[in-house]
C-alpha cells in the first residue's frame, strides 16, 4: 500500500543552525504516527516542512505519492493541521471561523454540515459565540474541527495537548482515537506528553538534534512485558541494602528523586512484593513507570542513532 | 482568488478597528463643516484680506465645492495613517494572531493569498475615499449649497465655474485614490517584515514623513531623487483645479493646465504600487513561516 508520507534525507538549515539533518521516515495509511523529541529537536520544523510553511534546504517530501514541491495545492486539499496553538480569528464566532476556513479549502459547506463538525468536537452549543470567550481547550477543539472540515485523509497535530487541563488532554486523546478507528484517518501527532503518545500511537519516530534516533511500530519499540518499576517503602535505604544483597540486585537501576527503580518482567512484580514483605520491608508503593518515558530518556540520553528496525 | 478576496474583505469589515477610520473621517469632516458653518464668514474674510481692493466677489465663496477643497487639503495628509492601520496589518496582524500559518496550510497559492490581501486593502482604501467624497463633497454641497468655486493659490486666485467643477472633483478623488493605494501598497509591503502591526504602521508613516520632507525641501542635493519619490506626486490631485486660459485670460471650460504632469505622476505612483506588491509577492513566496 502506498505510503501517505515519505520523507527522504530532509534537511533544514537556518544560517549556521541545522534544525533538521538527513531525516527520512514514512507514514503508512491508518497510522497514528507519534513524533517525539525533546524541545528543539526539530519536530515543529519538520512538521512545518510537511505543510509547506518552511522550505527544506535539502531532501524530498512526498505525500499521497505526489511531490510536495510540484503538487502543493492537491496535497494540501487532503491534509488538515493544527500547529502548536489553535490560532483562529478571535473576533469571529466558532461557526464563522469554521465556515471561513472551509471556503479556503475550496468547500461551500451547508450550516448543517458545519454544525455536525462542531458537534463532533463538542462545540455545537457555542457555535455562535466569539472565539475570544473560549477556553484554551475549546480553541484547541475548534482548531481540530477546522483541520477536519474538508475531510482530509491526513491530519497533522503538532503538540495538540499544549496548555490543556487533564480533561482537555483526555478529550483530545479520545478524539484522535475516534478519528483513527472510526474515521480511518492517518494522523501524525507530535507531543512532549509521552504517556499520551504511548496510548495512541501505532508507530513512532524519535528525533534528536534534527536526526532520527529510532522509528518503528510502538508495540515493537516498547516491549510490554518489560517494565520499569518504581518502589517506595517506609525505609528506602534499608530496602536498598536488602535488595543489593539478594538475587534482585542485578535488576536495580539508579535511584531517581529518592525512589528505588527496578527493571524487571511484569510477571515478577508479585514475587518481588512477596520477597520484600518476607524481609519485613513495609511496601508503600509498587508502580510500573511510564514505559515510553524510560525508553525515550534512554534513547535521547544515549544520543545513539539506531536504524529503523521495522518498516 | 475571488473567494479569497471575499474572505479578506469579510475579515476586514468584521473587525471593529476598521470602523475607527470611518469614524475618525466622519468626526474630522464634521468638525471642519461645523466650524465653517458657524464661523465661515470670518474665515473667508480673513483669507480674502490679501485680495481686498483687487476685485470684488459676487456670489457665495463658502459653498460646498470650496468646503470640499478645504477638507481634501486638510485631510489627505492624515488619511495615510488610517490606511496604514489596515494595510500594514494585513500580514503582520495574521502573523501576530498565529492565523498566518493556518491560512498557509490551506490549498491556496501564496501569490493568490498576497494578491487577495492587497486587493482587499485597496477596496478598503477606495471605500475610505468614497466616504470622504460622500461627506466632504455631497454633504457639503447639501449643507452649504453650490456656486462657482473660488480657490486662493499662493499668488493668484482661481475661479472655477460651477458647471466645470464636478468632473474636476471626480478626477481629483480618483487621483487621491491612486495616491492612497500607493500608501496601502507601501504599508502592505512592510507588513511582511514584522510579526506585530505596530512596527509596519510606524514604519509606513516614517517612510511617508521622510519622503515628504525630501519632496518639499528645496535643497539641490535632493532634487535628483524628488521626481522618483511617490510623495512628490501624491498632491498632484490639485492639478485638476488648474485650467488653461484663452487669449482673453478667460478660463477654458473643461481644460487642465498641465495634463502631462497628472499622467506622469500617475505613472510614478503605479510604478511604486507594482514595485511594492511585486516585492511583497517575491518575499512571501520564499518566506519561512516561523510564527
Amino acid at each position: 500500500m502506498q505510503d501517505i508520507v515519505k520523507v527522504t534525507q530532509l534537511a533544514k538549515r537556518f544560517n549556521q543552525l541545522t534544525a533538521v539533518n538527513d531525516l527520512s521516515f514514512t507514514v503508512k495509511p491508518g497510522d497514528v504516527y507519534g513524533f517525539l523529541g525533546q524541545n528543539g529537536a526539530g519536530k515543529s520544523t519538520t512538521i512545518r516542512m510537511l505543510l509547506t510553511l518552511i522550505t527544506p534546504t535539502e531532501g524530498d517530501i512526498e505525500l499521497f505519492g505526489m511531490s510536495l514541491n510540484r503538487h502543493r495545492k492537491e496535497i494540501l486539499q487532503q491534509v488538515g493541521a493544527v500547529i502548536e496553538k489553535p490560532d483562529v480569528y478571535k473576533f469571529l464566532s466558532a461557526y464563522d471561523n469554521l465556515k471561513l476556513f472551509a471556503r479556503l479549502s475550496g468547500m461551500h459547506p451547508s450550516r448543517t454540515m458545519l454544525m455536525d463538525q462542531l458537534e463532533m468536537v463538542g462545540l455545537a452549543g457555542r457555535a455562535d459565540d466569539q472565539v475570544k470567550t473560549f477556553s484554551q481547550g475549546m480553541k484547541q477543539r475548534l482548531g481540530i474541527a477546522i483541520a477536519l472540515v474538508h475531510n482530509p485523509g491526513l491530519i497533522v497535530l503538532d503538540e495538540p495537548t499544549n496548555g490543556l487541563d487533564p480533561q482537555g488532554i483526555a478529550d483530545i486523546r479520545n478524539l484522535i482515537l475516534f478519528l483513527s478507528r472510526e474515521k480511518k484517518k492517518t494522523i501524525i501527532v507530535s507531543s512532549h506528553l509521552l504517556n499520551e503518545i504511548e496510548q495512541i500511537a501505532t508507530r513512532m519516530l524519535i528525533i534528536d538534534k534534527g536526526r532520527k534516533l529510532v522509528e518503528g511500530a510502538t508495540s515493537e519499540l516498547l516491549d510490554s512485558t518489560q517494565v520499569v518499576l518504581q518502589l517506595n517503602t517506609a525505609n528506602n535505604s534499608q530496602a536498598l541494602n536488602i535488595l543489593q544483597g539478594s538475587s534482585w540486585a542485578d535488576r536495580l537501576k539508579p535511584m531517581r528523586e529518592g525512589q528505588l527503580i527496578l527493571g524487571l518482567n511484569r510477571d515478577e512484580i508479585p514475587e518481588l512484593n512477596r520477597f520484600l514483605v518476607s524481609m519485613q520491608v513495609q511496601v508503600l508503593l509498587l508502580q510500573p513507570r511510564n514505559n515510553l518515558e524510560d525508553y525515550f530518556l534512554q534513547i535521547t540520553a544515549g544520543k545513539q542513532h539506531v536504524d529503523a528496525f521495522t518498516n | 482568488m475571488w473567494t479569497h478576496l471575499q474572505i479578506e474583505l469579510y475579515k476586514i469589515f468584521r473587525r471593529p478597528r476598521t470602523y475607527l477610520a470611518f469614524a475618525a473621517i466622519t468626526a474630522l469632516i464634521a468638525v471642519i463643516q461645523v466650524g465653517l458653518f458657524m464661523d465661515g464668514k470670518e474665515y473667508t474674510e480673513f483669507v480674502m484680506a490679501d485680495f481686498e481692493g483687487s476685485f470684488s466677489v459676487d456670489g457665495k465663496i463658502l459653498n460646498g465645492y470650496f468646503i470640499c477643497y478645504v477638507i481634501l487639503q486638510l485631510l489627505l495628509v492624515h488619511v495615510p495613517l488610517l490606511i496604514a492601520l489596515i494595510a500594514a496589518d494585513m500580514i503582520s496582524g495574521e502573523a501576530n494572531m498565529g492565523t498566518l500559518r493556518v491560512l498557509l496550510t490551506k490549498p491556496q497559492s501564496r501569490t493568490a493569498i498576497v494578491l487577495a490581501k492587497f486587493l482587499a486593502s485597496v477596496v478598503y482604501t477606495l471605500l475610505l475615499l468614497i466616504w470622504i467624497a460622500v461627506l466632504g463633497l455631497f454633504v457639503s454641497m447639501w449643507v452649504f449649497g453650490t456656486d462657482d468655486m473660488f480657490l486662493m493659490k499662493s499668488s493668484y486666485v482661481v475661479i472655477v465655474k460651477e458647471s466645470d467643477v464636478f468632473w474636476r472633483y471626480a478626477g481629483a478623488f480618483c487621483f487621491a485614490a491612486l495616491s492612497m493605494v500607493t500608501v496601502a501598497a507601501l504599508g502592505f509591503f512592510l507588513s511582511f517584515f514584522a510579526e506585530n502591526s505596530i512596527g509596519p504602521i510606524v514604519a509606513t508613516m516614517s517612510v511617508i514623513i521622510v519622503a515628504t520632507i525630501l519632496s518639499t525641501m528645496n535643497i539641490p542635493i535632493f532634487n535628483t531623487i524628488k521626481p522618483f519619490l511617490f510623495t512628490t506626486h501624491m498632491i498632484t490631485w490639485k492639478e485638476f483645479f488648474d485650467f488653461k486660459v484663452n487669449d482673453a485670460n478667460e478660463a477654458i471650460i473643461g481644460s487642465i493646465q498641465n495634463p502631462d504632469k497628472i499622467i506622469r505622476s500617475a505613472l510614478v505612483l503605479v510604478a511604486h504600487i507594482i514595485a511594492f506588491v511585486g516585492a511583497a509577492v517575491l518575499v512571501f513566496r520564499k518566506k519561512d513561516i516561523l510564527s
